[in-house]
């Protein structure tokens, strides 16, 4: 941990300095500074540990494999038109960005972001010889490994274990059921976090006897050494695909859950303050999606100390009449990170956010027989923040028959170019210990 | 390998493993009953589940309902906008009202049905031939496909494998009734060898595509209420999968599948997984698969020989999994000697712990281990354990936001509403004599195992100045024993 590359390490120590306190392999430190921790979870504390300049990343899984092709229309491309007979979009209704391309109708949300500058796509993003599998590409991106790769860390986790060792737990939070792929890693980090409001142990009082007794299963005496001297417990048709988590480490089922109980406790109190002070703002619309957003707004505009937000948005998985889900799904995407930027900016917070979308997979480049797409490789990528380069990246693939492979777009950009561009242009982190190598990065952040 | 355990290793831990995996948990009554059958008896309870009679009724609307086409069109085709709404939330109350009804039936049947084994087998397949209301709609499908799976469940895998591709559920699921000889829709022919029989990696590209027209020809009949052979939307000609080329149905396609050894080490390794132990080492996989292929696919034989063996008693599987949250809720109604909350609160508390049945989150099923828990979900198991011991005074989480409105109309109905245990029928005077007696009798209910030292030290302060118990204090200590990391484990 003494490279020189880790810059973002001592950043981490010293703007979550009493996050770091809350390392999982110091446990007679956790002791001494929890109750102080609890006493102290306000606003102003927080803000103080982790400063108003850090970066956060907001990360949006398009799960079940989002058709590219439809939601960025090429719509001067002629064999998109013959390749879509039924479901392509008329050039007279796409919402234009260039020459070529427009967006899908139904993204009335994006235009607008992009209209403002505050919007980048990276068009043709993909890896080498995908299989098309839901599961395995959603474990190559969340774990940012090389096709023929088998990782159980995600890319977030690896960035946290290089970035902050033992860092508060609020550092990563998914908002959602299920904890994402991306956050697994060697020293496990993050939460999840569905409603604030029952996001804490419920007594029958405050103090009351029970909940002493629970803190108290939990919070180890300093005196005792309960855990342990030495680190063997450190660390330790879709809508949904979020990888699959698994043990690391040789750390058994009970470590596990004894980490995760601990981390809840600690979190929990900090919630729920910071979600009672910051009320929600009433602008969202109505969608799941739209609550996530407005929740992690609250949870920005109230200083946790978080560099990435992780939310899920379904059903993709476009097999069967594809225009009427497909369409419907964008524009409640687009709909809720218009209201999500338009809240960030009234509280002045928008500058330092960024969000990405990204899916599996994109589909076939032809459409199948149930007005549907199949399962297919290369897609663009959503990128917004107003500290972005608005604009089209990336190069606009070919759907020429001859340049496609078995019927898919080919990739002309890595997705893992896309990570290290964010890791180094905006998480201010060396790329190459989470990524395994330097990709070439494209200029995305214009400051 | 896989011998049988030797019986002198048959006792109170080894039976109550049995007992928590191949059903749902028990009593201290019921594992004791268990012990005293011997090994070879307590699992041939289990598996020849056949010999018991099971008069469960099927639910009241769990046939085809010929009205139902009727009613789509008339919302189709209704005169304006207000009139659609109208009616489509008339049809939404219908199905909502069903799939409820259906989940909590299973839930029962689980719980208090007389083959516990047999339902966790259809459970097990409810995972691994997914499928979901959101997409299939009809709670009658899903219930048709429920019975399926129980039917065939512990028979042949091969037989299993073509009723469960062919039934309706799976064909509006995967899209197969979609499909046309013209044009065939790929959904299903990768998903039933990627996740069904074989595993990525044993299959290509060209086999899927070419699988896909030997499925084409199977959907729905006209009236949408049965599976139904169309002849001709199938695709007679030639197709060559794993190497081998013939006019194939997709019933031989599916019969090529079990016959690739992958087959059955694919099945053995998720059975093993499921049943005995998060991370299968490759040896038992692999002599799991030669007994599943020397039987013909006999599921019934290979999970005889999976309970039977020693490896399925190793000490370290032992209360090494954790707890699904159907195994959770019905785990803790057996042993607080409790029924079932009710439907609604049954149902909200699986949905919030991440397990609502007829919801699984994608065709690949629950994935099951550490993906149960989150730092929200097990607060919730923690709050849930305080409403099912100390009954309503502590609101459920889900009871707060958006589902507010209904759960108090529900309340109001006295539907939210659970009794607090009743601890007298849980320990005997002695048990409750003296602290550390009673954190005995708690254990060994509760757990079959002990609480590390921290949460017995706190435990233990909890209870130390507290002569004589009183009931809140015994309740409060069930529920903060439900509060522990080894409460979650099975």
């Amino acid at each position: 941990m003494n490279n020189p590359l880790f810059t973002t390490r001592r950043d981490f120590l010293r703007t979550t300095i009493l996050g770091g306190a809350l390392c999982w392999t110091v446990p007679s430190f956790v002791a001494q500074t929890f109750t102080a921790l609890h006493a102290q979870a306000d606003g102003a504390l927080t803000q103080i540990t982790t400063g108003k300049d850090g970066p956060i990343l907001v990360l949006i899984q398009l799960a079940g494999g989002n058709d590219g092709l439809n939601a960025v229309v090429p719509y001067t491309n002629d064999y998109y038109y013959a390749a879509r007979p039924t479901i392509g979009i008329p050039a007279n209704q796409v919402l234009t960005l260039s020459d070529t391309l427009g967006l899908n109708p139904a993204m009335t949300g994006f235009k607008s972001l992009f209209d403002a500058g505050n919007l980048s796509i990276v068009n043709g993003v993909g890896y080498p010889n995908p299989n098309r599998s839901h599961f395995r590409a959603t474990e190559i991106w969340q774990t940012a490994s090389d096709e023929n790769q088998y990782l159980t860390d995600g890319w977030l986790g690896r960035y946290f274990d290089n970035a902050c060792q033992g860092c508060d737990p609020t550092v990563a939070i998914n908002i959602g059921p299920r904890a994402p792929q991306a956050f697994s890693s060697h020293t496990p980090t993050g939460i999840t976090l569905e409603n604030p409001d029952s996001y804490r142990f419920i007594g029958s009082g405050r103090n009351d006897d029970e909940t002493v007794a629970y803190r108290n299963m939990y919070t180890p005496n300093p005196d005792d050494n309960v855990f342990g001297s030495n680190d063997s417990n450190s660390g330790g048709s879709v809508s949904m695909v979020s990888g699959t988590v698994t043990l690391q480490n040789g750390q058994s089922a009970l470590d596990f859950l004894e980490r995760t109980s601990m981390d809840a406790q600690v979190s929990s109190d900090k919630i729920r303050a910071i979600a009672s002070k910051t009320p929600p703002s009433s602008k969202y619309p109505g969608s799941g999606l739209a609550r996530d957003l407005q929740l992690i707004a609250r949870l920005i505009a109230g200083g946790l100390p978080t560099r990435v937000f992780y939310v899920s948005q379904g059903g993709y998985d476009t097999h069967t009449g594809q225009r009427g889900g497909q369409d419907a799904r964008l524009r409640e995407l687009g709909d809720a990170l218009k209201a999500f930027t338009d809240d960030l900016t009234g509280m002045n917070e928008f500058d330092r956010v960024m969000i990405m979308t990204f899916s599996e997979f994109g589909r076939r480049v032809h459409e199948n027989g149930s007005q549907g797409t199949d399962h297919g490789a290369a897609a663009p990528m959503f990128l917004v923040g107003s500290k972005m380069k608005s604009g089209l990246l990336g190069e606009e693939p070919s759907l020429a028959p001859a340049d496609l492979q078995d019927g898919d777009i080919k990739y002309n950009t890595d997705f893992r170019s896309v990570y290290a561009s964010i890791l180094q242009e905006w998480l201010k982190t060396n790329s190459v210990p989470i990524l395994g190598k330097q990709f070439p990065t494209l200029p995305i952040v214009t400051v | 390998m896989l011998e049988p355990l030797p019986g002198s290793q048959w006792n109170k831990a080894t039976a109550a493993h049995l007992m928590n995996r191949a059903g749902f948990g028990g009593s201290p009554t019921d594992i004791e009953n268990l012990r005293q059958l011997g090994m070879y008896k307590a699992v041939s309870w289990f598996v020849d589940y056949q010999k018991i009679p099971d008069e469960t009724p099927a639910p009241d609307w769990a046939q085809p309902d010929p009205a139902m086409i009727a009613r789509r069109e008339a919302i189709r085709n209704a005169a304006d906008p207000e009139t659609r709404r109208m009616l489509q939330q008339q049809e939404n109350r219908v199905q909502f009202t069903q799939l409820a009804d259906l989940r909590y039936w299973w839930l029962r049947r689980m719980a208090l049905g007389p083959r516990p084994f047999q339902e966790k087998m259809t459970l097990f397949w409810h995972g691994h031939f997914a499928t979901s209301f959101d997409k299939v709609q009809m709670p009658y499908f899903l219930w048709l496909q429920n019975e399926t799976l129980r039917q065939n469940g512990l028979g042949n895998f091969n037989q299993l494998l073509i009723a469960a591709s062919e039934d309706p559920a799976m064909l509006l699921y995967l899209d197969g009734a979609r499909s046309n000889r013209n044009e065939p829709n790929e959904n299903f022919a990768r998903e039933v060898m990627e996740l069904f029989t074989l595993g990525e990696g044993h299959y290509t590209e060209q086999d899927i595509q070419q699988a896909a027209k030997a499925y084409t020809g199977w959907g729905l009949s006209k009236d949408r209420l049965r599976y139904e052979y169309h002849p001709n939307n199938h695709d007679p000609g030639p197709k060559t999968i794993f190497g081998q080329t013939g006019n194939f149905t997709g019933e031989d396609v599916l019969n090529m599948i079990c016959a690739k050894p992958e087959c059955a080490q694919f099945i053995s390794k998720k059975l093993w997984r499921y049943f005995a132990q998060d991370e299968p080492p490759q040896p038992i996989v692999d002599a799991l698969a030669a007994e599943f292929r020397k039987s013909g696919m006999d599921l019934k034989h290979l999970m005889t020989v999976i309970f039977r063996s020693r490896e399925f008693y190793s000490p370290d599987l032992i209360r090494s999994q954790i707890k699904s949250p159907v195994q959770w809720l019905i785990a803790s109604s057996h042993q607080l000697q409790a029924p079932l909350p009710t439907e609604p609160m049954s149902l909200v508390m699986l949905r919030q712990l991440g397990q609502e049945l007829f919801n699984p989150p994608n065709v690949k099923g629950w994935d099951g281990g550490i993906a149960w828990i989150t730092t929200n979900n097990l607060l919730d198991r923690y709050n849930f354990a305080a409403a099912l011991v100390e009954g309503d005074r502590v609101p459920l989480p889900g009871l707060m936001g958006q589902m507010r409105g209904l759960m108090n109309s529900m309340a109001e109905d006295g539907l939210m509403q659970i009794a607090p245990t009743d601890v007298s029928a849980l320990f005997s005077a002695a048990d409750l004599s003296t602290p550390y007696g009673f954190l005995d009798a708690l254990q060994e209910r509760f757990l079959n195992a002990e609480l590390a030292p921290q949460r017995l030290a706190s435990l233990t302060d909890f209870l130390k100045t507290r002569s004589p118990l009183e009931e809140t204090d015994i309740r409060k200590a069930i529920r903060l024993i439900m509060c522990t990391p080894e409460y979650q484990l099975t």
